[in-house]
């Protein structure tokens, strides 16, 4: 049963990869550019996924249980994972689909992000993760500090959602005012121009991102773990299996995550957009450095932006909504120090670009 | 009416773009840029920057496998 991790990881990676989602690009565009372009989507794919999830749950199907609230540690650790993702170019899921289009910059980040996630969880900080995770408050969820039921919270947070969606569309409407951008030329015809060749809209990304995150509930519970689509844990995982032994490890995550590398790798080669992809030296210092950070902050905060971003906050949990704006404000803040700043001091570690008359 | 080329292949997103917008500020209306890049996700910011900042997108296409190039008309 542990097989349907990786068909629903495989629908993810291909999603991803199609649509462009980035989540880290999401949040840090919101302060780049004040742009919410696929900010907007991500929250439609929480709002879809937390209606699926609650009626699931009245229905008696599924039984989520929120994480309780440790505020230090999912401050603390979605801080460091904002910044993290900053640097590696790409949070935990995007890493996992530029692995799989081929990006080296991408296996790097990926290899530290799951080495150190497996020092905090399995390693000799576990001890220290689990203190830092035991010093909780109060109510885990919204609806129990509220004392209503999860329909309360789902009910407020679809409408908004559905508000901040129409607006967003008919403000792109007028901006454009018959504009559009430009896209690439056609190489198929039929079925294939639609799955394996236009890229997708952010909003089709979300809504089947929160579609396959409602089956994964499903199909995870089906298969013996009570959790949706999760990340960091898996990958810890997989380290301490490969290092152990310990077969027990390899659960439905473990298989999710290497879906995601499949099917993303399917969905670039279908494309012509699979290549080996080498940075310079800098990117991959970069990278390493965020890939460790992304492993211990989201070790911390309980979940990266798919475990807590995605899917906590789907269940109104203050994990869930706590860390998702501290690893906004991570993203924030690392995006200045490392892309506005050195851009306002003209004085950027890398090259300034290099314009030659073309021929 | 001159045309540059800027190439930002190994660059990862949000480098192209950035590099795209300084590149441009030294152009003039009607210049040509052709940016070269192989940041998958540039294939949609790059043209949602053309369209949003008012530039004329004049050619776009593929150059080999996982690779683009997208000339952009600096507009008023």
């Amino acid at each position: 049963m542990i097989l349907t991790g990786l068909l629903i990881g495989a629908a993810l990676g291909y999603v991803l990869q199609r649509s462009r989602f980035c989540v880290t690009g999401a949040f840090r565009d919101i302060y780049l550019s004040r742009s919410t372009r696929y900010f907007t989507p991500f929250m439609l794919a929480i709002a879809i996924q937390a209606v699926g999830v609650a009626a699931l749950t009245s229905a008696g199907v599924l039984a989520p249980e929120a994480a309780p609230f440790a505020p230090l540690a999912v401050i603390g650790g979605g801080l460091i994972f904002g910044v993290g993702i900053i640097l590696a170019g790409g949070c935990a899921t995007g890493t996992y689909y530029r692995a799989g289009e081929g990006l080296i910059g991408s296996w790097v980040a990926l290899v530290f992000y799951a080495l150190f996630a497996a020092v905090m969880k399995f390693g000799p900080l576990g001890g220290f993760t689990e203190a830092a995770r035991a010093r909780t408050v109060g109510s885990a969820t919204i609806q129990e500090t509220l004392g209503v039921s999860v329909w309360v919270p789902t009910v407020v947070f679809a409408g908004l959602v559905a508000a901040l969606v129409v607006w967003q569309v008919r403000r792109n409407a007028a901006r454009s005012a018959g504009r559009s951008a430009v896209s690439l030329p056609a190489r198929r015809t039929g079925i294939g121009h639609y799955l394996a060749d236009i890229p997708w809209s952010p909003w089709v990304g979300g809504v089947l991102l929160g579609l396959i995150a409602i089956l994964a509930w499903v199909a995870s519970t089906a298969a013996g773990r009570n959790g949706g689509l999760g990340i960091t844990t898996p990958s810890a995982k997989i380290v301490t299996f490969l290092s152990t032994g310990d077969v027990t490890l390899v659960d439905w995550s473990v298989m999710l995550v290497l879906g995601i590398l499949v099917g993303s790798f399917i969905a670039a080669k279908l494309a012509g957009e699979f290549r080996w992809r080498v940075p310079d030296a800098s990117t991959i210092l970069r990278s390493a450095g965020g890939g460790v950070a992304m492993g211990v902050g989201a070790a911390l905060a309980g979940g990266c932006t798919i475990g807590n971003s995605l899917v906590e906050t789907s269940l109104f949990s203050y994990q869930g909504w706590v860390s998702l704006i501290a690893i906004i404000l991570g993203t924030w803040g690392a995006a200045w120090f490392l892309l506005v700043r050195p851009q306002r001091a003209a004085a950027s570690n890398r090259p300034a670009p290099v314009l030659t008359p073309a021929a | 009416m001159a045309a540059y080329t800027l190439e930002t292949n190994g660059a990862v997103c949000p480098f192209p773009l950035i590099d795209a917008k300084n590149a441009m500020e030294q152009l003039t209306t009607g210049d040509d840029l052709i940016i070269g890049f192989d940041c998958t996700q540039a294939t949609d910011s790059l043209p949602q920057w053309a369209a949003e900042a008012g530039h004329d997108v004049v050619a776009f296409d593929r150059a080999g496998e996982a690779g683009w190039t997208i000339t952009v008309r600096k507009g008023a």
